[in-house]
């Protein structure tokens, strides 16, 4: 019988199609953000960092790297510290209208971003808080919210709550017991939502597109303009530096969900 | 203490729980609300902006190419993902991680990055183009960006893991004994699959395509950078009316059938996977 010899290579060999049509546009912009600034060739015929320099060079890219990572931080900070104290809340109390805000609060993931940029737009443009960038990160905080909840909601899951239980018994403050016995057994999922929300922000470009202007231009808003306009090589070199920065997240999640797993 | 008695009171529950509803009340909730009273407010309550809709031949053929592109983009992705998803479940568990890690990937690489890349690989003189005029020792133009191939490809690119993963969650769950209570009894391989393996994962089947299509109608980027100037889709029409023609009111029209359309995707999907579909969106 020879089909099923035939069949065990057929998935594979399908699968590995599909496995470098999912690798290759990710990974390739790497060795061309290191040719030259000339014609954009895989592989590069010369190896130098003229676009990082070109990069560095230009305040506007830069500066919107720096915008970028700014507002991503507080967007972590933001949606942690909003979403830890409520995700606890809902795991440990029997409000009326708990599990309306707990699914509302996934309400960003089931939305085209595009709608929420719209409303966004017209919210706070005619009240003169667009181009803000204090708007900005609560915009990023609410779509980065859903995130963190799953995250931090499923640590929470995991958290025995006899210990805290214990704990009052013997006599601790329940804010007390929150800092000292909840927080650190949820740390790894806190971590969690934090990388999640600081790659939402980071990579997010339409909500930014329709609400920041030249002051508070982000990087992926000045990319998406740029290549509308002209594929320029430099844009491989940002590429390669938000790829990196992406993967760097990635694998820390990873971690932090294989470190989890065996904890 | 009584079970069912919660360890945290209403007020303390309430306390730890506003800053979240305010954020969401104001940056969620109120845009929303805003986007749809804009849909009918022109110096004072209208249908004006429903009705240019009902009789634009432009936005007819937008919502039929997103609907166009969004089919074939899920019917691509379901195709080239369904064998990613069978490899994989067929992997012993800990061989699993590095494939697992080439699907995420692109889950984790800007949007923006991928489209450029696609642009680099697929274009007139692009990497792609340029291998095959070297193997074939003429050259080969073939259009494969700027026009609706391109924004199907840069789609599917982005919609792979959401199917990859539907898909392996129910291959997985599957009884192995199953398959091997059919070997026995002499089924071959591919009848295997055409009876069991395959009947079965159409839960997942069904999910992925339900995710893919409800990401598909919202796309923006994808559109606007990859596909030419006839693919534009919803969302482009939405940021066309909203920053050229600055008809509020209209952008805000196309928004909510947007907003409807993905509502009705969105309580399918709800069906079908119960409530879990849709926090499993989240990872």
């Amino acid at each position: 019988m020879s089909f099923p010899r035939r069949s065990n290579l057929v998935v594979p060999a399908a699968a590995w199609i599909t496995y470098l049509f999912l690798l290759v546009p990710s990974l390739i912009v790497i060795p061309i953000s290191f040719g030259g600034s000339g014609e954009m060739t895989f592989p590069p015929q010369v190896w130098t960092l003229d676009l990082y320099r070109q990069f560095f060079a230009d305040a506007a890219w830069w500066g919107s790297l720096i915008q970028s990572l700014r507002i991503a931080v507080f967007v972590t900070l933001v949606t942690t510290v909003l979403g830890v104290p409520a995700a606890y809340a809902l795991q440990r109390t029997n409000l009326p209208g708990g599990k309306v805000l707990g699914g509302l609060a996934m309400g960003p993931l089931l939305v085209p971003v595009v709608v929420l940029a719209l409303g966004l737009y017209l919210q706070l443009g005619p009240i003169g808080l667009a181009d803000k960038t204090w708007t900005v990160v609560l915009a990023h905080s609410m779509l980065a919210l859903p995130f963190v909840m799953v995250s931090v909601g499923a640590a929470l899951r995991h958290l025995d709550p006899s210990y805290e239980q214990v704990a009052l018994i013997m006599g601790a403050g329940k804010t007390r017991i929150f800092f000292k016995v909840v927080l650190p057994q949820l740390r790894s999922g806190i971590a969690a939502g934090a990388l999640f929300a600081f790659l939402i922000s980071l990579d997010e470009v339409i909500v930014a597109y329709f609400i920041t202007g030249t002051a508070t231009q982000t990087l992926p808003v000045k990319m998406y303009s740029a290549l509308r306009w002209e594929v320029s090589p430099v844009i491989a070199a940002v590429s390669t530096i938000l790829t990196v920065v992406s993967l760097a997240f990635a694998i820390g999640l990873m971690w932090l969900e294989r470190k989890d797993r065996h904890d | 203490m009584s079970e069912t008695k919660p360890y945290l009171d209403r007020w303390a529950g309430l306390a730890l729980l506003l800053p979240m509803a305010a954020l969401l009340a104001i940056f969620f909730v109120y845009p929303l609300a805003r986007t749809v009273w804009q849909s009918f407010y022109e110096y004072g309550f209208t249908l004006r902006a429903y009705e240019t809709l009902l009789s634009s031949t432009l936005f007819w053929k937008v919502l039929k190419t997103t609907f166009a592109i969004s089919f074939t983009a899920t019917i691509v992705a379901l195709l080239a993902g369904y064998p990613v998803a069978l490899h994989l479940s067929r992997l012993p568990p800990q061989r699993r991680m590095p494939y697992l890690v080439m699907v995420m990937l692109p889950f984790w690489t800007s949007i923006l990055v991928k489209s450029f890349a696609l642009i680099v690989l697929l274009g007139y003189d692009g990497i792609v183009n340029n291998a095959l005029s070297f193997v074939f020792g003429s050259p080969i133009h073939i259009p494969m960006v700027f026009n609706r191939v391109g924004a199907i490809l840069g789609m599917v690119n982005y919609l792979l893991p959401f199917m990859i993963l539907s898909i392996l969650s129910s291959l997985l769950t599957q009884d192995v004994n199953l398959g091997r209570a059919a070997e026995v009894m002499g089924a071959s391989r591919f009848t295997i699959f055409r009876r069991i393996t395959l009947p079965l994962s159409m839960p997942g089947v069904l999910a992925g395509v339900l995710i893919s299509f409800t990401l598909s109608i919202g796309m923006y980027i994808t559109p606007a950078l990859l596909g030419g100037r006839q693919d534009m889709m919803m969302a482009n029409l939405i940021d066309f009316y909203t920053r050229q023609t600055l008809d509020w009111p209209l952008a805000s029209a196309i928004a909510v059938v947007l907003l409807l359309v993905s509502g009705v995707l969105v309580a399918m999907l709800g069906q079908v996977r119960g409530a879990g579909g849709m926090k499993e969106m989240a990872r």
